[in-house]
């Protein structure tokens, strides 16, 4: 029976870093692991399948400085004045509510949803419209 | 001492934007926070802090939420630190320029919505 030798390491390759880097996260409404590079932004704040947040951030973007962490959940889709989609995100644990734009990957059926969320409820000022 | 308590009060706001004079109180009774006619706000209030805010800069509507009782919600985003709030609308807010808001995503979409039409 060959003894083992305790004295000399068997050289062997240095394992590759099989965890992800710290700015992947895993989304808390769907569970999706999201990597953070997401084309057309270099700050990816949300899930891109079900457009939700982590409140970490307090005053500015990448700040870290919120000890909520609830969950954010989309609320409503803003446009800037260069076309630009925002989505307004709701906090569910203490109603703060922030704005970031949205990704190249983004879910386009989840966002439409929410962006006629206003036109399909049936009480829509349609008198103005009329009044054109 | 009488029991009779007036509402009706006089207290008025001038719009920082437009200038109307606004009165403090809705028609349903609520006190108001934007101006009917362009809808504009004052940032009054802190929301991340709590209390009253000390930047009093002018807030821009910039979209409608709906809630899930179907309720329009109004976001403002403040013109000076950014800051977003959300606030009921009125019954008699201009109903052109929150239909104006609604639809603006619609009319400038960052995908095609022609692929929508097969689903």
């Amino acid at each position: 029976m060959p003894r083992r030798r305790t004295d000399q390491e068997r050289p062997q390759r240095r394992k590759a870093h099989h965890q992800a880097p710290d700015d992947a996260f895993r989304c808390v409404g769907c569970r999706l692991d999201v990597p953070a590079v997401a084309p057309g932004t270099a700050h990816r704040n949300h899930c891109p399948h079900c457009l939700t947040s982590l409140h970490v951030d307090r005053r500015i973007p990448g700040d870290r400085r919120a000890a909520c962490r609830g969950r954010m959940a989309a609320l409503s889709v803003s446009v800037r004045q260069d076309g630009e989609w925002l989505i307004i995100h709701h906090c569910q644990s203490c109603g703060e509510l922030s704005a970031n734009r949205i990704a190249g990957d983004d879910n386009a059926l989840a966002l439409l949803r929410i962006a006629i969320r206003p036109l399909y409820d049936t009480r829509l000022p349609v008198s103005a419209l009329l009044a054109l | 001492m009488s029991t009779h308590r007036s509402i009706t009060t006089t207290e008025t706001f001038p719009c920082v934007r437009c200038g109307l004079t606004v009165t403090a109180n809705a028609p349903d009774g609520t006190r108001r926070n934007h101006c009917p006619s362009c809808l504009h706000s004052r940032h009054v209030l802190d929301h991340a802090e709590g209390g009253p805010s000390e930047c009093g800069s002018r807030m821009i509507p910039i979209s409608i939420a709906v809630l899930r009782a179907g309720d329009w919600m109004l976001i403002h985003r403040c013109t000076r630190c950014g800051e977003l709030t959300s606030n009921p609308i009125c019954g008699d807010d201009n109903q052109l320029i929150l239909m104006r808001m609604a639809v603006r995503p619609i009319a400038q979409p960052p995908f095609p919505l022609e692929a929508f039409g097969d689903l």
